[in-house]
């Protein structure tokens, strides 16, 4: 058993505190994709945001918003799915997924931390934003629902949750000589494995875990609201914006758990702890989802296909058949695909654990093209008063720092790895 | 209560577009920002076709989407209704832009001095013009107005910031009318409280019907508009596309 080998063995389990050369070339890589993201936005906050592809909407013909926000979003929705799978895992008493509780959370730390900067370099005064957010709050504002609610409360939440259900496992590994173990020791906070304090820790991580699932549903939700209130935009008003970013969410925390516990059985060598049973789980989980999410924008194309407003037809065109067609179809077949091989993999007699990788990166990928198409197509050709079309192309300097806010996310990601066990320990391990 | 407000008239309207340059002017607002934009259209094809024009300032709305959206309470309403930004508290997230149907607002996307119409350090400049400021150092535009003491004019068009029509605030905090209705060489621009049925726009709509730009959308703009309506079909005649 792959687990008691673990921890007969003097080493510290899943990797943490080995520092191999493949870690150190892939954390390189991503460490000088981070300095090109960084060298973007230093141009970006000298030259103002001139040296984007965002302008005006109106005579300037462009979008003031664009890749920045449409990968907020796709990274706060990772981010609040895997907070979703953590409350319903600890909820529900689902134990197949017991092993993949820290490594859900630490997806959703990792995806709010940088959906957070995505926010902040789509600012033009960032540093003043800081101080005038808490300063002059305006909570009827759905942008300040995404500042507090949507990053900070679930942040605050998901590192709550992180540290209480990790005390254990934090103190079973500082009993063990190492040079993390002051960290461990700092990690365990002095728990002890009395029956009294398993019983308050079951107790805490319930109730934390149902406030999770609270924080992630209206987090979700209040980004939904940054757009489905709004009536000055053709294509963003609608009752079906908050849900669908809910449902998208959990789809998309699901396809990111996927794809990382898959790297991780393979990396890790963990075929027990991630068996297929954990992907069936995941992969019932993500065509639930997929299913759901396509009916919404199924229902989302035809109601706004019998618009009255000549705009929202405009944009609708443009979707389907105009300059967007390309992205909207794409995006639309990776769903579709998606939710095929889960389908697939559902009923297949023998279960392959890369049909459901394979599913979650089309998921995941469609899920990113669709945020684009929220984002960008109502802000350039949603024109209510006769201004022409507008265009938008993001810039170097975009993709740069999108590129450094992904290698931010990896790196927290892989030191985190290094320094806590990724995977949850067996509860029948060695008593604390 | 006072609302001051604008009338329209497009009866009058020729479209010469002293408007816009007599705001350019008054705040040297950047390049490629039009915060008074007139529409040149057209509708139809020749010989059966019609010109058009439709000013387009700020709408001023009583149900303002931008003041309702903005997270620091940067865009908001004076007590006269006119709506302004608070250039010195705006954090640049550019939500007033997306929420406004009216694409009146103009954010800031360069250094000042690089969205000048001149390079104010050429020495030839400098010697045309005879030591004034520079535009974007203008202290006038940089002051704060009225009694709650912010800076919603012009100001210095800092990097970073949202901007729009003021309804030239520092000129009407002085009892002035905006420039552009001071310029208009047809009186087709018409302001003053709409609350006073002796003001001049109150009695520039008393005998005629007077309607509101996207009134479906129940923002309840205090520009109000007489003479026929754009056509829905109608077309930019020049189509602009201007970007700094």
């Amino acid at each position: 058993m792959a687990t008691s080998t673990q921890t007969q063995s003097p080493l510290l389990p899943y990797g943490v505190g080995r520092f191999g050369a493949g870690w150190g070339v892939v954390f390189l890589l991503f460490l000088v994709l981070l300095a090109v993201g960084l060298y973007g936005y230093s141009r970006q906050l000298i030259e103002g945001e001139g040296v984007t592809g965002l302008r005006d909407v109106g005579t300037m013909g462009g979008a003031p918003w664009g890749l920045y926000i449409a990968f907020e979003l796709w990274f706060v929705g990772i981010g609040f799915g895997a907070m979703m799978l953590v409350a319903a895992a600890r909820l529900a008493h689902i134990d197949l997924l017991k092993p993949l509780v820290r490594t859900m959370c630490v997806i959703a730390l990792a995806t709010l931390f940088i959906g957070g900067w995505s926010i902040i370099v789509d600012l033009g005064q960032p540093v003043r934003a800081v101080v005038n957010i808490i300063k002059y709050a305006r909570p009827m504002s759905p942008f300040f629902g995404t500042f507090t609610i949507g990053l900070v409360a679930a942040f605050a939440a998901t590192l709550v949750y992180l540290f209480l259900d990790g005390r254990r496992d934090a103190a079973i590994l500082a009993r063990r000589p190492s040079r993390w173990s002051w960290l461990h020791r700092l990690a365990a906070s002095g728990y002890t494995d009395t029956e009294v304090e398993k019983h308050r820790r079951r107790r805490s991580s319930a109730l934390l875990a149902g406030a999770l699932l609270v924080v992630a549903i209206v987090a979700a939700s209040t980004s939904g609201f940054v757009f489905g209130i709004q009536q000055g935009r053709p294509g963003w008003f609608g009752a079906l914006q908050a849900p669908g970013f809910v449902v998208l969410a959990m789809l998309t925390g699901t396809a990111a758990t996927v794809i990382v516990a898959a790297s991780l059985r393979s990396g890790l060598g963990e075929k027990e702890a991630l068996g297929s049973r954990v992907f069936t789980l995941l992969n019932t989980v993500m065509l639930v989802a997929s299913l759901v999410y396509i009916y919404f924008i199924v229902v989302e194309i035809i109601t706004s296909s019998y618009s009255s407003s000549l705009a929202d037809q405009r944009v609708t065109d443009a979707l389907l058949t105009g300059e967007y067609a390309w992205m909207f179809w794409l995006s639309a077949a990776l769903f579709i695909v998606g939710a095929a091989l889960s389908i697939f993999r559902a009923t297949a007699s023998r279960s392959s654990i890369w049909l459901v990788v394979v599913a979650a990166i089309a998921i995941i990928i469609g899920a990113l093209l669709k945020r684009y198409l929220l984002v960008v197509p109502p802000l350039t050709t949603g024109r209510l008063l006769p201004y022409a079309d507008g265009s938008y192309s993001p810039t170097w300097v975009e993709y740069a720092v999108v590129g450094g806010l992904i290698s931010l996310g990896v790196l927290f990601f892989m030191i985190f790895m290094k320094l806590f066990p990724i995977l949850g320990l067996n509860d029948r391990e060695e008593n604390v | 209560m006072t609302r001051l407000g604008m009338v329209i008239d497009l009866e009058k309207c020729v479209g010469c577009r002293a408007c816009m340059v007599a705001c350019k002017v008054e705040n040297n607002t950047p390049e490629s920002a039009f915060w008074m934009y007139v529409f040149r259209l057209e509708d139809g094809e020749y010989p059966e076709s019609r010109v058009s024009f439709l000013p387009r300032p700020c709408q001023h709305c009583d149900n303002a989407p931008c003041v309702k959206v903005c997270p620091v309470g940067a865009r908001y309403t004076r007590d006269h209704g006119i709506v302004v930004t608070d250039w010195d508290r705006c954090i640049g997230c550019r939500y007033c832009e997306v929420a406004c149907p009216y694409g009146v607002n103009y954010f800031n996307y360069k250094k000042p001095k690089e969205l000048q119409y001149l390079n104010w350090e050429n020495p030839d400049v400098e010697v045309h013009s005879q030591g004034e400021v520079p535009p974007y150092k203008n202290p006038v535009l940089a002051g704060k107005f009225g009694p709650e003491q912010r800076k919603v004019a012009g100001g210095g068009h800092t990097k970073g910031v949202m901007e729009k029509c003021t309804f030239c605030v520092h000129r009407v905090d002085s009892g002035l009318d905006p420039a552009c209705v001071v310029n208009c060489p047809v009186g087709a621009l018409i302001f003053g409280d709409l609350e006073d049925p002796e003001s001049p726009a109150s009695r520039a709509i008393a005998d005629k019907p007077a309607y509101r730009l996207l009134e479906e959308r129940d923002t309840r703009p205090k520009v109000r508009y007489i003479g026929a309506p754009v056509s829905s079909t109608a077309r930019e005649i020049e189509r602009p596309k201007v970007r700094n």
